[in-house]
């Protein structure tokens, strides 16, 4: 989908190992490993409460891992300092911070922080902000204040971006401007990314990578197209037969079921559809699995990549 | 502290060979805190000011003390001394006091829940700027309402001024001491104390205790000596002896429980309550930076939104 692509030769700019996470009795994460590198967008999808906010603070340097190896462009995040601080970009889930100020005077203040900000006209552009540059930030409506969230998040040119369930609360126009600013930054300036989501269509849009944590493992990981294959729902391919009955067949090997059907109809056939699995399938079958307990763990780390 | 932790940095960077991530890099130099900080400082001091409540509860003080003025009669007992010149002086360390251990801890508090702490803890730098921000305002805010509450009765009222450049002098060393032995502590305050309803309500009814037995508002001595050895421990007592002695004349010390205004008493009390405020401050200002996470907000905001005292 994106041209360039990570560079999968080059060091992680996340790596964590075997990362565990327990809130006194209650353990969240059981051995996370995770590779993300420069310029991809790396998606972390789970149910509410499967532990993306808490991996996401762990990489942040906001939360100590119970046990694990974690390397964030370099510097464990435990001990990162002001200048590791200044590469990094948040946007979490619920800030509600800074209600007397204005818009710009937020981003303008925000700016100065860092060596080399972006502008912020140029930022409230980005966002679509311009025309509530002068309003106060708790009069802006919930989509309007994630987007001030989000260029806030990137008003220091960071190398790398944490987004936690940025689009929130976005309308479908706002989402879309949205995707095409993350795309941007991946693409052009090779931002990258980690970003939780619970819109699959997102991640599938966005993510050079997707991860499913559930039940405190990544189950699966990989390529969108790679995490569909490996569903074990598998591709629907219906058509009209020439005596007019309607069939429908699932296949592992849609490409080769078609070729078939046109060479046994010498000819094109009537209503012929192939359906591929879609995310969806692959995060309900995977979630399901686990409540199944019937599940074993997909080794997370793997190269694939378009 | 800018060298402390890009030594840090540098250590770790050096120490690990298979360090993942742009290392290599040149790292892009800091800025300096003060200036974001004052920045800060400015923008928030406009926020101050233009916020009604906030403005009127400063006009609020001042009625008050020209009320005091006006009915408060008859002068302090055993002195020619107007007994509403005492009444000011007192009022006047309790604005202090309620600046740094009420206005203090709930703007500290409120910030902190809205996560404020959080998105400075996330920038470069943005804590030294949050605190150098909070230092000017607490600064600015108590000379500008000490100023005015001085000014508006002097000007109106006759109230109290100091009588010579001594105590000019004492007013300023007073003030000084008498902030930095509270401010410190509502920082504390404001680090451990729950949300800022809640707050307000926790800090409020010792003030009020401390207020009304410190000799801040009536001659000391006519309270049970109980009461005002228990008062001599808090602060407030002595911020309110050094501003009298600032600001009413040296007759009236006759009406203090030592017969002295003992300036050197006030300076001791103020400096161990600097130093154990410092000692409380920093650790627990810590601790409520490195425990505020993006769960620990979103969990307040599902709780606010459910209590129906947020729109989602
Ligand atoms: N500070 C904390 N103390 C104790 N338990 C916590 C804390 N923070 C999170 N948890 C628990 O850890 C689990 C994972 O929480 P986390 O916020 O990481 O989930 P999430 O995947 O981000 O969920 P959501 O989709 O709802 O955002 C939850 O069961 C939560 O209740
Ligand atoms: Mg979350």
């Amino acid at each position: 989908m994106r041209a360039p692509g990570p560079t999968p030769t080059a060091r992680p700019v996340i790596r964590a190992r075997n990362v565990t996470m327990a809130y006194g009795d209650l353990v969240v994460l059981r051995g996370i490993d995770l590779d993300v590198h420069r310029g991809e967008v790396f998606a972390l999808l789970g149910p509410n409460g499967a532990g993306k906010t808490t991996t996401v603070e762990i990489l942040e340097g906001f939360r100590q891992r119970s046990a694990g190896e974690v390397r964030v462009l370099g510097t464990d995040p435990e001990r990162g300092g002001d200048a590791w601080r200044g590469r990094i970009g948040l946007v979490l889930q619920s800030w509600r911070d800074h209600r007397r100020w204005r818009v710009a005077e937020l981003l303008t203040h925000f700016a100065t922080y860092y060596p080399d900000p972006r502008d912020p006209a140029e930022l409230l552009a980005l966002v679509g902000l311009t025309d509530q540059a002068g309003r106060q930030v708790d009069r802006l409506s919930g989509g309007q204040r994630r987007r001030l969230d989000v260029a806030l998040g990137i008003v220091g040119r960071p190398e790398l971006l944490f987004l936690d369930e940025p689009t929130t609360g976005f309308d479908p126009e706002a989402r879309r401007e949205f995707h095409v600013l993350v795309e941007r930054l991946a693409r052009e300036e090779g931002v990258t990314v980690l970003l939780t989501t619970h819109d699959l269509v997102e991640a599938e849009r966005l993510a050079d990578r997707i991860a499913m944590l559930v039940g405190g493992r990544i189950r699966v990981c990989g390529t969108p197209s790679d995490l569909a294959r490996r569903a074990a729902a598998q591709t629907e391919v219906r058509w009209t037969a020439g005596d007019g009955t309607a069939h429908r067949e699932r296949t592992k090997d849609p490409s080769r079921l078609v070729w078939q059907l046109h060479r046994d109809a010498e000819g094109p056939i009537a209503d012929l559809e192939v359906r591929r699995p879609t995310l969806e399938d692959t995060y309900l079958h995977m979630v399901h699995r686990a409540d199944d307990g019937t599940d074993q763990a997909a080794p997370a780390v793997r190269g694939g990549h378009r | 502290m800018t060298d402390k932790v890009d030594a840090v940095d540098t250590a770790d960077v050096a120490g690990m060979n298979d360090a993942p991530g742009g290392t290599a890099e040149p790292r892009r130099p800091t800025r300096p805190y003060w200036r974001a900080g004052l920045l800060r400082g400015g923008i928030e001091l406009r926020h101050l000011l233009r916020n009604p409540k906030e403005m009127s509860g400063q006009l609020t003080n001042v009625v008050v003390a020209l009320l005091i003025a006006a009915y408060v009669s008859g002068e302090v007992p055993g002195t020619d001394t107007p007994m509403a010149h005492l009444v000011l002086a007192g009022f006047a360390a309790y604005l202090l006091f309620q600046i740094g251990l009420i206005s203090l801890p709930q703007m500290l508090v409120t910030e902190r829940e809205e996560g404020a702490l959080l998105r400075l803890r996330a920038t470069p730098g943005g804590i030294p700027a949050y605190l150098i921000a909070k230092c000017l305002l607490v600064v600015v805010m108590a000379v500008g309402s000490l100023g005015l509450l001085v000014a508006a009765t002097a000007l109106l009222v006759d109230g109290p001024l100091p009588g010579g450049p001594g105590d000019w002098l004492t007013l300023l060393w007073v003030t000084t001491l008498g902030l930095l032995a509270v401010v410190p502590l509502g920082a504390a305050l404001g680090a451990v104390l729950p949300n800022p309803r809640e707050a307000l309500a926790l800090i409020m009814l010792p003030t009020m205790g401390l207020l009304f037995t410190s000799g801040a508002v009536f001659p000391i001595t006519s309270l049970p000596v109980l009461v005002q050895q228990a008062a001599a421990v808090f602060p407030l007592k002595w911020m309110a002896q050094g501003l009298r002695s600032a600001l009413l004349p040296d007759s009236a010390r006759a009406a203090e429980a030592a017969g002295s205004w003992e300036l050197p008493m006030v300076a001791l009390v103020l400096t161990a309550w600097a130093v154990i405020g410092f000692l409380l401050a920093i650790p627990l200002l810590r601790r409520a930076a490195r425990r505020e996470s993006g769960s620990r907000l979103t969990a307040r905001h599902r709780k606010a939104v459910r209590s129906g005292a947020v729109l989602a």
